[in-house]
């Protein structure tokens, strides 16, 4: 017997059998972590935060009208989870929270040859650590453009504004971020 | 930073694998929806609102400062009492106006 899709396990959840959430929650756990730790490198936060976009989900389930899939439906919870936490995250930000760079990763970014690229987590440390620099909205365009490869017209509609909008916002977020790296090599 | 630079650095940062999640992870999450609203987002206080607002409190205030300052230095130059010549002579008009009577 096939799994039931996503479809009727909603309709099996609104009938009362709530059981069957826990099983969409296993679905879509990987993906909500992998967008959620775009925008936050603590692992413990990232759970918290995936648990508050299931929460706002299940809480929200009645308005879910299964026009799109439910992965597109929860991922955009999951950027405004995110979101939210950013511009919490800027107003409460005091000090860095990371270790300093590694040697290695400094010489590559200030080299102005091309040479290899970094290691993930360190080319992600970089990322993370110039993006911290940009307003929450510019970091959202620029992590759902380059690091989760999505379309303007995605990334409008999670952020509620014109697909012109987040062109020239895209435009103006990348120009800050080259900023923001050059600072980072600075001796 | 040139662009293939900032093109390498997210091709690798793309290949850097989320933390996995809790075995337990969908039975928490299950277990909190039933309870209601577990997790709240932070609170902010007062004094958090405050400390957001604080850079445009301070450039407001050095703004009407500034534009105070430069009032005065305007109506010195035009040759009226500036506004410490004309503070004073409020003053000694509603402290000595009883010596008219």
């Amino acid at each position: 017997m096939n799994a039931p899709d996503d479809a009727e396990l909603l309709q099996r959840i609104r009938a009362g059998a709530t059981d069957e959430f826990a099983e969409l929650v296993r679905r879509h756990q990987a993906r909500i972590f992998g967008i959620l730790h775009r925008y936050e490198r603590d692992a413990q936060r990232v759970e918290d935060l995936a648990q508050e976009t299931f929460l706002k989900a299940w809480r929200a389930l009645g308005q879910f009208d299964g026009r799109a899939p439910f992965e597109h439906w929860i991922s955009r919870i999951a950027v405004h989870t995110a979101l939210d936490h950013l511009r919490r995250e800027k107003r409460h930000k005091h000090e860095i929270r990371f270790p300093d760079l590694g040697e290695d990763v400094l010489d590559w970014l200030r080299s102005s040859e091309e040479k290899n690229e970094p290691a993930a987590r360190d080319a992600a440390e970089i990322l993370h650590r110039a993006l911290e620099q940009l307003a929450p909205a510019d970091r959202v365009v620029i992590t759902m453009q380059e690091l989760e490869g999505s379309s303007v017209k995605e990334i409008a509609a999670v952020l509620g504004v014109s697909g012109i909008a987040v062109r020239v916002r895209a435009v103006r977020a990348r120009a800050k971020l080259k900023r923001a790296l050059e600072r980072l090599s600075e001796p | 930073m040139n662009e293939k630079k900032l093109k390498q650095l997210f091709a690798a940062a793309r290949q850097e694998p989320a933390p996995a999640p809790p075995a337990d992870f969908a039975a928490d999450v299950l277990r909190a929806a039933r309870q209601g609203p577990a997790r709240q987002p932070e609170a902010f206080s007062v004094w958090d609102h405050l400390d957001g607002l604080f850079p445009r409190l301070a450039l407001a205030a050095a703004a009407v400062i500034v534009f105070c300052a430069a009032a005065d230095w305007g109506i010195t130059a035009a040759g009226y009492p500036g506004i410490n010549e004309a503070a004073a002579q409020a003053t000694s008009q509603i402290l000595f106006s009883g010596d008219d009577l």
